[in-house]
C-alpha cells in the first residue's frame, strides 16, 4: 500500500532522510519510531506529498508521489504535527470546511460529520469554537479532520504528544478500532504507546533506518540474549558460586531485592530453557526460591541498543 | 473551480470572524472619506479626483495589512500543512484566498459609494470618471493584493509580510512618479523612464481616473497581477523541494 524506496532529503547542508526504505501493506499498522530529530516527520511529509523526495521514489496504492500527488492525497488522512486548526473556527465549520475541500458535499458529508463526531467523541465540543478547547479536544478535532473523508491510509505524526494518560488511551483505542479497515502510520518517541497498538515498527536515527520489523525480532536482534531474574533466600557469595557453577548461563550479576533474598540477572542464549535448572538448583540447596522470571526486553533497551547500534555503524562507515 | 469557492468561503469568513475586519473597514473609510470630504467643502466640485487620487497612496497601507495574514498565519498555526495536503492545486489554494481578499477590499469599497450617491444629489459629477475611477481602484488594488499575496507567502511572520508587501508596492508606485523617473534618468540615462513605462502604475491609473478606458492600462493591470500570482504559484510548488 505505501512503499518507499531509497528516499533522500536534504534542507539545506543538513541531510534529514538518507536513503530510507520501508514498505506497509494494505491494513497494516506501522509504529514509527525515533528520537527527536531523527527524521520521522520529514519522511510523513513526503508521503502525504507535503514535500517532494530529492532522491528516491514513494509510491501510495501504486501512485507515486511526483507524478500524481492530488492522487495520493484523496487516499490519504494526514494529522500534522502541528494542530493543523483554524481556531478561529468552530468545530463543526472546520470539520465542514475540510470535508467539503475533500470533495464531500451534502448527505455524504453530514453522514461523515456524524461518523467523526462519534468516534472522536467530539459531540460535546461540536458548536464550540477552536481556540476553546483543551489539548486533548484539539487533538481528536485535528483527529477527526483527518478521518472525515474516510481515507484508506492515515498518516499520524505524533497523534499522542502533550496528552494526559486518559487522553492518550482514548486516541490509542480510536486507532485501534480503525485498524481493521486501514493501513495506519504513526509517529511517536515515546515506546509504551507502540507496543499496545502494533507489533510492526521501524526505527529511525539520524536520517536512517536503524530497525524494521516485529518488536520480538527487534529485542532478539537487538539484544542477543535472554534476561532471568532469579532469587533464593540464601547467603549471597553462595549463591552467586553457585550460580556460576551452573552451566548454560552467560552472565550473572548480583542485582538489588528484597531483605534476606540473593537476587541475581543471569542472561542465557534465547530458547534455550534456563528456568527448571534454576528452579532445581534451589531445591537441592534447601533455598526457597522468591523469584524466577524471564523478563523481557523493554522496548526502552531495544531502542536505546538499536540508535546506538546505528550511530556507531554510521560512525565507522565515514572512517 | 469549486476547490478554489471552497477556501474562498473560509477565507472570506476568516476576516469577518475577528474584530479586526471591522476596525480595518473603518478606518479606511474614516481615512478616505475624511480626507475627501475636508477639502471638497472648500473646493466645492462634484467629483472624486482627490478621493481617487490618494488611493495609490492610501491603498499601500491598507492592502498589504489585508493580505499579510494570507499565507503567514497559515504557515505560523500548522494549517499551511493542511491546505497543502488537500486534494486540490496549491493555485487553486492561492485563488481562493485571493479572491477571498480581493472581496473584502470590495466590501470596503462598496463602503463608500455614499460619496457618489451624494455627490449625484447636490451636483452634476462626470459619471464617466467616477466609474473608471472606482475600476482603477478595484484594478490597482488587485495589483496590490498580488503583491500581498506573494511577499505573506515569502515569509512566517505576518508583520515583515506587511512591511515587505508595502515597500514593493511601494517602489511600484514610486517608478511611475515623473520626479522619480527623471531623477533615475540623471544617474543611468533612459532607465528611469523605462522603469516608469514598464513598472510604473501612476500613468495608467491616471488615465482611468479621467475616465478614459484603454486596452494598454487594463493589459498592465491585470498583467501584472497575473505575474505576481503566478510567481506565489511557483513558489507554492517550489517550496516542496
Amino acid at each position: 500500500m505505501i512503499e518507499v524506496r531509497d528516499v533522500t532529503k536534504r534542507f539545506g547542508a543538513t541531510v534529514a532522510l538518507d536513503g530510507v526504505s520501508f514498505r506497509l501493506d494494505k491494513g497494516e499498522i506501522l509504529g514509527f519510531l525515533g528520537p527527536n530529530g531523527a527524521g520521522k516527520s520529514t519522511a510523513m511529509k513526503i508521503v502525504t506529498t507535503f514535500l517532494a523526495p530529492d532522491g528516491g521514489t514513494v509510491s501510495v496504492d501504486g501512485i507515486d508521489v511526483l507524478r500524481n500527488p492530488l492522487e495520493v492525497r484523496s487516499r490519504i488522512g494526514y494529522l500534522p504535527e502541528n494542530h493543523p486548526l483554524y481556531v478561529d473556527m468552530m468545530v463543526h465549520e472546520y470539520l465542514q470546511f475540510v470535508g467539503r475541500a475533500r470533495g464531500l458535499a451534502g448527505d455524504e458529508l453530514r453522514r461523515r460529520l456524524e461518523w467523526v463526531v462519534e468516534a472522536c467523541g467530539l459531540g460535546s465540543v461540536f458548536r464550540k469554537p477552536i481556540n476553546e478547547l483543551s489539548k486533548g479536544f484539539r487533538q481528536r478535532t485535528g483527529l477527526a479532520q483527518a478521518l472525515i473523508h474516510d481515507p484508506e491510509v492515515l498518516i499520524l505524526d505524533e497523534p499522542t504528544s502533550g496528552l494526559d494518560p486518559l487522553q492518550i488511551i482514548g486516541i490509542r483505542e480510536l486507532i485501534q478500532g480503525l485498524a481493521r479497515s486501514k493501513t495506519i502510520i504513526f509517529s511517536t518517541h515515546i515506546l509504551q504507546e507502540v507496543s499496545p497498538v502494533t507489533d510492526r515498527v521501524v526505527i529511525i536515527n539520524g536520517g536512517r533506518i536503524v530497525a524494521d520489523g516485529r518488536i520480538g525480532e527487534l529485542e532478539r536482534a537487538a539484544m542477543g540474549r535472554n534476561r532471568i531474574f532469579v532469587a533464593y533466600r540464601a547467603p549471597a557469595a553462595e549463591a552467586e558460586a553457585a550460580l556460576r557453577g551452573l552451566g548454560g548461563l552467560h552472565e550473572v550479576r548480583p542485582v538489588a531485592g528484597r531483605d534476606g533474598a540473593a537476587r541475581f540477572e543471569v542472561r542465557a542464549d534465547f530458547g534455550q530453557d534456563v528456568l527448571a535448572p534454576l528452579g532445581r538448583l534451589g531445591q537441592s540447596r534447601g533455598w526457597d526460591l522468591l523469584e524466577l522470571q524471564e523478563s523481557p526486553f523493554s522496548l526502552e533497551d531495544t531502542f536505546i541498543a538499536l540508535t546506538r547500534q546505528g550511530a556507531a555503524s554510521r560512525e565507522v562507515s565515514h572512517v | 473551480m469549486s476547490n478554489a469557492g471552497v477556501i474562498f468561503r473560509r477565507e472570506f469568513a476568516a476576516y469577518f470572524n475577528s474584530p479586526i475586519a471591522y476596525i480595518f473597514i473603518i478606518v479606511f473609510l474614516v481615512l478616505n472619506c475624511g480626507l475627501f470630504m475636508t477639502p471638497f467643502f472648500l473646493a466645492q466640485l462634484a467629483d472624486m479626483r482627490d478621493f481617487f487620487g490618494n488611493l495609490p497612496l492610501f491603498l499601500i497601507f491598507f492592502i498589504p495589512a489585508v493580505s499579510m495574514r494570507l499565507w503567514a498565519e497559515d504557515k505560523r498555526s500548522g494549517t499551511f500543512e493542511l491546505l497543502m495536503t488537500l486534494p486540490m492545486k496549491s493555485g487553486e489554494v492561492m485563488l481562493g484566498k485571493y479572491l477571498a481578499a480581493m472581496a473584502f477590499y470590495v466590501v470596503a469599497l462598496l463602503g463608500t459609494l455614499p460619496i457618489p450617491i451624494m455627490l449625484a444629489m447636490l451636483g452634476n459629477p462626470d459619471l464617466g470618471a467616477v466609474f473608471g475611477g472606482y475600476l482603477g481602484a478595484l484594478l490597482l488594488g488587485g495589483l496590490y493584493m498580488a503583491v500581498g499575496i506573494f511577499t505573506s507567502g515569502l515569509l512566517r511572520d505576518q508583520i515583515s509580510a506587511f512591511i515587505l508587501g508595502m515597500l514593493a508596492c511601494f517602489a511600484l508606485f514610486l517608478v511611475g512618479v515623473p520626479a522619480v523617473s527623471a531623477t533615475i534618468d540623471g544617474w543611468i540615462g533612459g532607465f528611469g523612464s523605462f522603469l516608469q513605462n514598464a513598472f510604473g502604475l501612476m500613468p495608467h491609473y491616471q488615465a482611468l481616473q479621467r475616465g478614459v478606458l484603454e486596452l494598454g492600462d487594463l493589459a498592465y493591470f491585470l498583467g501584472l497581477t497575473a505575474v505576481f500570482l503566478v510567481l506565489n504559484a511557483v513558489w507554492l510548488e517550489g517550496r516542496k523541494y
